[in-house]
């Protein structure tokens, strides 16, 4: 199994002197190929910060950060690439574009990397098909239930056939129901595009899923 | 998906309509303010250039036929006609003064143009009536009491034989001349220039002005400067002289407030861009941050940003340019606004429109990606 993402040392602080927070304390993590990695721990223990490090939002204050066995250089390197071509995200709070429909706020991710109108659309409706939404092609976020919009959310992240995808608290505005529903989604999506994603969550159900757990205290990892 | 600016637009088309609609006040008042200075300039020449001379006389001191208080004897005519490099017998007295006359029981405003028909100073023609009839004696007669007859412009709306009364005289429109109105719409009143004297001076035989025409051979400036020794005390300007006074003095001095306020109203057109902009992009900052976030480039973000604020400029604009025209044509004061000048003024309002939006829209290159993991959209 291949190494899909790794930090090593990864370090980042915010704000300096005593009013200073170190999120991220010299952590050393891989990724797996074909992984399903879940990030635990209280909040503010450095999870978020940790996955906006490996998917090259966040700049790290020191360490190194290999992507598919290419080191980010990132004073230099345009990161808008990297994400668009190797990273997928889902978001918390959804943030789908309020004034796209679902099957354009998936096309807008496949715009960003120049694929072809045409192809993009394609693609996206079969994405949407794919997680259930097939009557909810022209709908506007607005007109989603929670769990529609996670499940766009989540076609907009595998649209660009990403090297890993990760989540970020992807069940926490969702209920038990739709929570459900959705991990049965990401087991289907794993099985389907053999997709590698990081989920970080508070959610204790979703423990049987995971491959791997990784849990997080004071900006360190404590076991996995 | 080229038209994701478009989409974004038509989803907050309540801001976009407002931003457009203030842009489109704002070029549509530089642009009505130019044509009200393009107008008033064109009617402060026009009665000048109509009348066919380019020698104007006026009396020493007065700085300018139309601009301080001259008062010249007419004995001067004889002198003026035998000045080398006028045309034979062109010389001309002519009273130029404003009047209140009482129109239908109604005080007014307008220009009292006393001149002698035939000769330089008012029109050779009517379009309706007659011209009035000419004063018995060429010399002043204080005995005598001049033809009360006017020739009225023919926007004044008086019809042929009604009465109007200046200096407590009542005077008969006799006819209507091709509009030649002052500055600021005001009609010009034509009459014999014993009449005008009778009317507004109480019959003091005294000119406002004189005029003349330089034959083909000389030009105005060397017949204007034979006059510069002249024991007569007048001063003598050329036409182009003459015009230059009447611009500045009744246009570009008082219009100076009116030329400040379009460089104003400029700036506010670009200051509403550069705010509207700059409070849209704080209002979408995490839109970007996840933009940037899913891999946008900051070009992207920055096209995404200027081509709203390119194609908002562009309707306000054209909006406001077209807006002028109708405005200016539905005026109730004469407006004047040249298609070139406009479109120059539109251009540049445009780029001013657009740099201020390239300024806020900077804002938006430098959202954090990281915003897409806090609150809501």
């Amino acid at each position: 199994m291949g190494i899909v993402v790794e930090g090593k040392g990864l370090t980042k602080r915010f704000g300096d002197g005593e009013a200073g927070v170190l999120a991220v304390d010299s952590v050393d993590f891989a990724i797996g190929e074909g992984e399903l990695v879940m990030l635990m721990g209280d909040s503010g223990c450095g999870k978020t910060t940790l996955i906006s490090l490996l998917g090259c939002i966040l700049t790290p204050n020191e360490g190194e950060l290999w992507i598919d066995g290419e080191q980010i250089n990132h004073p230099d390197q345009d990161l808008s690439v990297v994400r668009r071509e190797k990273i997928g995200f889902v978001f918390q709070l959804f943030h789908l574009l309020p004034y796209l429909t679902a099957l354009e706020n998936v096309i807008v991710a496949m715009d960003l990397a120049g694929k072809k109108s045409d192809l993009a659309e394609n693609r996206a409706k079969e994405l949407l098909i794919q997680v259930g939404l097939e009557d909810r092609l022209e709908h506007r976020p607005a007109q989603l239930s929670g769990g529609e919009k996670q499940r766009v959310s989540f076609a907009r992240a595998l649209a660009n056939n990403p090297n890993i995808v990760f989540a970020d608290e992807p069940t926490a505005n969702l209920d038990s129901r739709q929570s459900e529903n959705l991990m049965s989604l990401v087991r289907e999506l794993r099985q389907e595009h053999s997709t590698t994603i990081a989920i970080v969550t508070h959610h204790e159900g979703l423990r049987k899923d995971a491959d791997r757990i990784v849990q997080m205290k004071d900006g360190r990892i404590l076991s996995e | 998906m080229n038209n994701i600016f478009l989409k974004d637009m038509a989803y907050r088309r309540t801001r976009v309509v407002l931003t457009a609609i203030g842009i489109t006040v704002l070029i549509l008042l530089i642009l009505f303010l130019g044509g009200i200075m393009n107008g008033m300039r064109i009617q402060a020449t026009q009665y000048v250039k109509s009348t066919g001379a380019d020698i104007w006389i006026s009396a020493e001191g007065s700085g300018g036929a139309f601009i301080g208080f001259s008062m010249l004897i007419e004995e001067h005519m004889g002198q003026l006609n035998a000045a080398r490099g006028l045309e034979p017998h062109s010389a001309s007295p002519l009273v130029f003064a404003q009047a209140r006359p009482i129109i239908r029981g109604k005080p007014s405003k307008a220009i009292v143009v006393g001149f002698r028909p035939g000769k330089l100073g008012g029109p050779t023609h009517v379009l309706e009536g007659r011209m009035f009839e000419k004063s018995e004696f060429e010399d002043y007669s204080p005995e005598y009491v001049p033809p009360l007859q006017v020739v009225v412009d023919e926007k004044m709306g008086l019809e042929i034989g009604e009465r109007i009364v200046i200096g407590g005289k009542e005077l008969k429109v006799v006819g209507k001349v091709k509009s030649l109105m002052f500055v600021l719409d005001t009609p010009l009143l034509f009459m014999e220039i014993r009449t005008a004297q009778d009317v507004l001076l109480g019959s003091y035989p005294r000119v406002n002005m004189m005029i003349a025409k330089s034959s083909e051979r000389v030009s105005p400036e060397q017949v204007a400067k034979q006059f510069e020794y002249s024991p007569l005390k007048i001063e003598v300007r050329t036409l182009q002289q003459t015009i230059d006074d009447i611009i500045d003095y009744y246009v570009v001095s008082p219009m100076r407030a009116v030329t400040f306020l379009r460089v104003m109203l400029w700036l506010a057109a670009g200051i509403l861009v550069g705010m509207i902009t700059y409070v849209t992009t704080l209002e979408k900052t995490q839109e970007i941050g996840v933009l940037k976030a899913i891999g946008a480039s900051n070009m992207y973000v920055m096209q995404l940003i200027l081509k709203q604020v390119v194609l908002i400029s562009i309707i306000g604009v054209l909006c406001g340019l077209i807006l002028s025209f109708i405005f200016a044509a539905v005026a109730p004061i004469f407006v004047s606004i040249h298609l070139l000048e406009s479109i120059i003024v539109a251009v540049i309002s445009f780029f001013v429109c657009c740099f201020s939006g390239y300024l806020a829209a900077r804002k938006a290159v430098a959202v954090d990606p990281m915003l897409a993991f806090r609150g809501e959209i």
